[in-house]
């Protein structure tokens, strides 16, 4: 009877150690090059989502310089055409199948509008396959990334806003001041452990040919037609990945938290 | 500029929630005089929140106007000096305006001296070390001169009120307004918060206080507001008022209260 596990699998295997570690820089890489992409996104997007920018606001005000009550108008003057894109971009990146997204970045706007140069950086890194991975994967997180932003600046208490516009602050003074100061707090822990999610999340680029830890299991099996023991090396090394950085995340959060008690 | 001045003419304000099933106000109409201390009491729901919170535009009115300093504030354009049509720029009208809240509402990421300095500083772009002594010095009057370097989760309820009274008092508002600033804080606590206030009424401070404590409403308040149901049902001097009640629901209330 076979064993699921044969220990002479792990030595047929051994020579190839070299595409693990190189796969681990890639999906590391990769991760972090898409959580600063994702973040920005997701500034710009929550920018938008929160902004109080109303084209047609002149609608909602009757001809005495007054805001209407109610009616069809004061509803159109309250249309904020940059929350609407933010809000739809959001939504469809959140309901669509992330290998889905990959797919159309790489086949559809790096195959079809853009041409990427092909050269490798390090030795190992493919760049063409590379840059439509960090693409795909931070315009995706940088859709859960603007949710956690959004939430977290709409988490402070409206007292705050209150105290701050009462004593004639402006809102973009508010901003800056009084709700960024203390949402950031709250946001930083979900933002790290975003960047767990990204890491495990990356390993789909590997069906775009980006040569990480999963593609690397991929190259094993080519040549060695054995499928379990790579698996499982991978599991490790995604593990140790992802186990430690959020405990390290959890440890700052409870540190943060005792940091109010100040 | 003399005591007796009106400083805000309110007329046939009105704020309506869910296209006007909720009548929060229902066309209140008063004057407010420089030197006044206005009391406002009412039932829970009777408005006087809303009431307050539109004065500083913190609620945009559904209908009616609110001139202060000569501007109708609930107006997108105002006339400016010239007579041309200019965008109302509510955040200078709101500086004249101090507000406290039930819940202080201090910014307890920064120390009670940050609290106080940060308006003057961004929004008047008073010098940080003018702003520093001014601080200190009402500090000192409040009795707490020797907590400028505190955060807010370090004070009592009463001292965190005092604080937040004093920091609207920075920015040398030409009129406070005060929405129950004693009902959040513990019976023993409450003493503390009114003596100041009762300070701030004798030096002439022009003052709306919606509050429970008739105590304060009869000592220090020269004219006592009614409110029930978004309408303003009784105004009079406070004497009169507690003593002699006109409208049934006023008596009403006040036999539940007093
Ligand atoms: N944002 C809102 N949406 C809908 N209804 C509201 C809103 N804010 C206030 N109301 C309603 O308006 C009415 C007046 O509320 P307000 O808070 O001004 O009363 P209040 O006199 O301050 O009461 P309390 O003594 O409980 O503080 C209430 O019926 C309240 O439910
Ligand atoms: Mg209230």
């Amino acid at each position: 009877m076979e064993h699921f596990i044969q220990a002479e699998n792990f030595g047929k295997i051994a020579p190839y150690l070299t595409l693990f570690w190189q796969g681990t820089a890639v999906t590391v890489l990769m991760s972090l090059f898409t959580v600063v992409i994702g973040f920005l996104l997701a500034l710009l997007l929550a920018t938008m989502r929160l902004s109080r920018f109303c084209p047609l606001a002149f609608l909602g005000v009757d001809k005495e310089g007054r805001l209407r009550d109610g009616g069809v108008l004061l509803a159109v003057s309250r249309f904020n055409p940059l929350a609407f894109l933010a809000t739809a971009y959001v939504e469809i990146l959140r309901s669509t199948p992330v290998l889905v997204q990959v797919f159309i970045i790489y086949y559809g706007v790096f195959g079809a509008l853009v041409t990427l140069p092909k050269f490798t950086v390090l030795g190992f890194i493919k760049f063409e396959r590379f840059v439509p991975g960090i693409v795909a994967l931070g315009m995706n997180s940088g859709a859960y990334l603007c949710e956690i932003i959004r939430s977290g600046i709409q988490s402070i208490d409206g007292g705050q806003t209150e105290a701050s516009r009462s004593l004639g602050m402006t809102q973009m003074q508010t901003m800056r001041f009084i709700i960024l100061p203390q949402a950031i707090k709250n946001i930083l822990p979900a933002i790290a452990n975003e960047f767990v999610v990204i890491i495990k999340e990356s390993a789909i680029t590997y069906t775009i040919g980006v040569q990480d830890i999963m593609s690397a299991v991929n190259a094993v099996r080519g040549a060695t037609f054995i499928i379990i023991e790579p698996l499982l090396v991978a599991t490790a090394i995604y593990f140790c990945l992802c186990f430690p950085t959020s405990k390290i995340i959890a440890y700052f959060e409870r540190r943060m938290s005792r940091g109010d008690r100040r | 500029m003399a005591t007796g001045d009106k400083l805000i003419e309110v007329r046939d304000l009105k704020k309506y929630y869910n296209r006007g099933a909720i009548k929060a106000l229902d066309g209140i109409s008063v004057d407010i005089n420089r030197g006044d201390v206005a009391v406002v009491i009412g039932p829970s729901g009777s408005g006087k929140s809303t009431f307050l919170r539109s004065l500083n535009l913190m609620e945009e009115p559904t209908g009616g106007s609110i001139v202060f300093d000569g501007v109708d504030i609930t107006k997108k354009k105002v006339p400016d000096g010239s007579g041309k049509l200019v965008r109302l720029d509510i955040d200078r009208h709101r500086q004249k305006m101090g507000m406290v809240f039930q819940h202080f509402n201090l910014f307890p990421h920064m120390t009670i001296l940050q609290n106080m300095t940060l308006a003057p500083v961004q929004v008047r772009h008073m010098p940080q070390a003018q702003a520093e002594e001014k601080a200190n010095q009402l500090l000192k009057r409040v009795g707490l001169g020797d907590r400028a370097g505190a955060y807010p989760i370090q004070l009592s309820g009463g001292q965190k009120q005092r604080i937040a009274i004093v920091r609207a008092l920075m920015m040398e508002p030409e009129v406070m307004l005060f929405d129950e600033p004693t009902s959040a804080l513990d019976p023993e606590m409450v003493g503390e918060v009114l003596d100041v206030m009762k300070e701030l009424a004798h030096e002439g401070m022009t003052m709306v206080v919606v509050t429970h404590e008739m105590g304060f409403a009869r000592e220090v308040g020269n004219r006592v507001l009614f409110m029930a149901d978004g309408r303003l049902l009784e105004q009079n001097e406070p004497h009169a008022l507690f003593d002699h009640p006109q409208h049934p629901r006023l008596k009403d209330f006040l036999s539940k209260v007093l």
